[in-house]
């Protein structure tokens, strides 16, 4: 007789009810301490850090931005009437905020600067030169740390660098972040892809050449979100650091050399057996079946946006282990699969894979995404489909969990924001978003007058010698 | 990077986009004369063709073609007859100029639309609430109807 998995004989609740048993206590209990949507009445947990931020573009602003969503008081320095550059990035001609900035009303800020400066202030200064030191000077005596983007010895020689900041202020905590670092490529720049090219993470991304592939970079600048959290782990580390001792530190990070830690085991795989390991696309090197496949028909063949009506046929599977492979050849009638590939090292050949993604994906070419994922999901197999932005949108458990959420931007309105809440739950200091950016020089009498003191007489000279 | 097909009867160059022609086979049209060509791509790279195919129809056209001979006229994407849409462009049709929102797609107003009024203060200074009652109050209003006619939600 056939071998049949029960329902019952599977871990977990057996029923509606008893799962709602098993769950309400856990669940109640974390939408209470979590309680997504009302963190502005609970603390901040870096409340009166207070962190000067001469970034540009993703990388370093990102840095920052994880401290201002935190609770520190970050007043980002942009050129005068300029910005940071990253504020004239965007995808497509419609997607600005306007206006930039008093003098130019007809530049906006693309959508392109979202996340990576949340919260912060905005000043304008034009710190290299001479007359505006002391201003600079006074801003690094009342703050708590910097983190600079410029080449390597830039701020050096405008003699605003850890050597010379450490004088002013010994508790002065000081990043700078960049592409190569010292060393043999000092005056290297980066960006994201240089990053992934350089330290080899390009090359093991993607499809294989022989199968239509080639050297992919991780899209949507994958590293500069990445190496910026990464610094935000130091300054965390280094304000522990001077609790301890009432010291600053300097922090020096490269971030091509960053890259380099999420290449797994490929470089000591090479230091063992001198392979080189090669790309492998949408599957997994380690695991099988453990991958994506595309499904004959889209879930949406009507709909007027070709990310709907083409795109939506992939799925994510994983059955790696004997069971769920097993159920798995059963469900797409192909037993004869499991009869081949009974062991996990025999599945995870790479010849044994190509057999096995091309019956799964042939198995799965007549039907749509959703059907291919319910009988999956039916069978008791992991699959998720993959989503697209409407899809992200659209989910329940994004809504829920406070992920996704709209936001009454103070100067930009209704905006739709995500990165804020991405990144795990705080009980008592949870992370927020008070405003998506603001206006270039928005802040300077804030910071310029109300804190540093200086008549708005000088503010307004200053402004006209386009120096803030 | 992208390959070419030089159609010498019209002089047009018609060009073969990566995300299209990349791994492509099949017949093309030339977007100047509308003479068919045959095409084989792998990889990017031209492993048979462009050979001409007289009374054929095509596959496709290219999205963009051009006659640097004459001065670059070209043809845009979506030339009826001549090339293809650009089909993930955001609008039906190719504008260049931006197109400003005043709401969200769950019908709230945003701001930032161009051209934006001064800020009204000093240095750059920028009101920390910008009210859209007192200074927008044309799309107050329409905001105002639309919650009248539910077309405002929370989602």
């Amino acid at each position: 007789m056939e071998e049949k998995i029960r329902i019952e004989d599977l871990p977990g609740p057996k029923s509606k009810e008893e799962l709602d048993e098993m769950k309400i206590p856990y669940e109640e209990f974390c939408k209470k301490i979590f309680d997504p949507g009302n963190e502005f009445s609970k603390p901040q947990a870096l409340k009166g850090i207070r962190w000067m931020s001469c970034t540009m573009y993703i990388f370093t602003p990102h840095s920052v931005a994880n401290l201002a969503e935190l609770g520190a008081e970050v007043v980002k320095i942009e050129m005068p009437r300029m910005g940071d550059p990253m504020r004239h990035t965007s995808p497509f001609n419609e997607v600005y905020l306007y206006p930039l900035h008093d003098t130019r009303p007809t530049v906006g800020t693309g959508l392109g600067y979202t996340n990576a400066n949340p919260n912060k202030y905005f000043i304008t200064m034009d710190y290299h030169r001479p007359e505006m030191k002391e201003v600079f000077y006074r801003l690094v005596k009342i703050s708590d740390g910097l983190t600079e983007c410029y080449r390597p010895g830039t701020f050096d020689r405008w003699k605003q660098s850890y050597r010379y900041l450490q004088e002013i202020n010994p508790r002065f905590i000081y990043v700078w972040g960049g592409g190569f670092g010292y060393g043999p490529k000092i005056f290297g720049g980066s960006y994201d892809i240089l990053g992934q090219a350089h330290a080899g993470l390009a090359s093991i991304t993607g499809m294989p050449e022989f199968m239509g592939g080639y050297p992919v970079k991780h899209t949507n600048w994958a590293m500069d979100w990445y190496s910026g959290t990464l610094i935000t782990f130091a300054i965390l580390a280094a304000l522990y650091w001077r609790r301890k001792t009432g010291l600053g530190t300097m922090i020096e990070f490269s971030q091509v050399q960053a890259a380099t830690r999420i290449l797994g085991y490929g470089v000591p795989l090479y230091g063992r057996f001198g392979i080189v390991r090669q790309r492998w696309g949408n599957w997994d090197t380690q695991l099988c079946v453990h991958g994506i496949i595309l499904c004959g028909k889209s879930d949406y063949p009507d709909a007027d946006n070709p990310q709907d009506r083409e795109e939506t046929r992939y799925v994510m599977v994983s059955a790696f282990q004997d069971a769920d492979f097993k159920a798995l050849c059963e469900v797409i009638g192909n037993k004869e699969l499991y009869k081949k590939y009974k062991t996990h090292k025999d599945r995870v050949e790479a010849e044994a894979q190509v057999e096995i993604y091309a019956a799964l994906e042939r198995w799965a070419a007549d039907k749509s995404r959703s059907e291919v994922v319910r009988i999956l999901q039916d069978a008791g197999i992991l699959a998720e489909p993959v989503k697209n932005m409407r899809e992200v949108y659209e989910s329940e458990h994004l809504r829920q969990r406070g992920t996704i959420r709209w936001l009454d931007d103070p100067t930009f309105g209704d905006v739709l924001v995500q990165g804020g809440y991405s990144t795990g739950l705080m009980s008592k200091t949870p992370r927020r978003v008070n405003w998506l950016w603001r206006p270039v020089g928005a802040d300077n009498i804030k910071i310029y007058h109300e804190m540093l003191g200086y008549p708005l007489s000088t503010i307004k000279e200053w402004y006209e010698k386009a120096w803030i | 990077m992208c390959d070419i097909i030089w159609c010498k009867k019209c002089n047009t160059v018609n060009y073969l986009d990566p995300y299209c022609f990349w791994n492509w086979e099949g017949k093309v049209n030339c977007a100047g004369c509308g003479t068919v060509y045959y095409i084989h791509m792998i990889q990017g790279f031209m492993y048979k063709g462009p050979e001409e195919r007289p009374g054929e129809k095509p596959d496709i056209s290219p999205l963009y073609a051009d006659k640097p001979l004459e001065g670059y006229k070209c043809y845009l994407p979506g030339t009826p007859g001549r090339t293809r849409p650009y089909n993930c462009l955001p609008r039906s049709k190719y504008l260049g100029k931006a197109e400003m929102v005043k709401f969200s797609i769950r019908g709230k107003p945003v701001r930032g639309w161009c051209p934006q009024p001064p800020s009204s203060g000093l240095a750059g200074q920028f009101p920390y609430r910008w009210d859209i009652k007192k200074l927008s109050p044309d799309v107050w209003q329409e905001y105002q109807e639309k919650i009248k006619k539910g077309e405002v939600k929370d989602w």
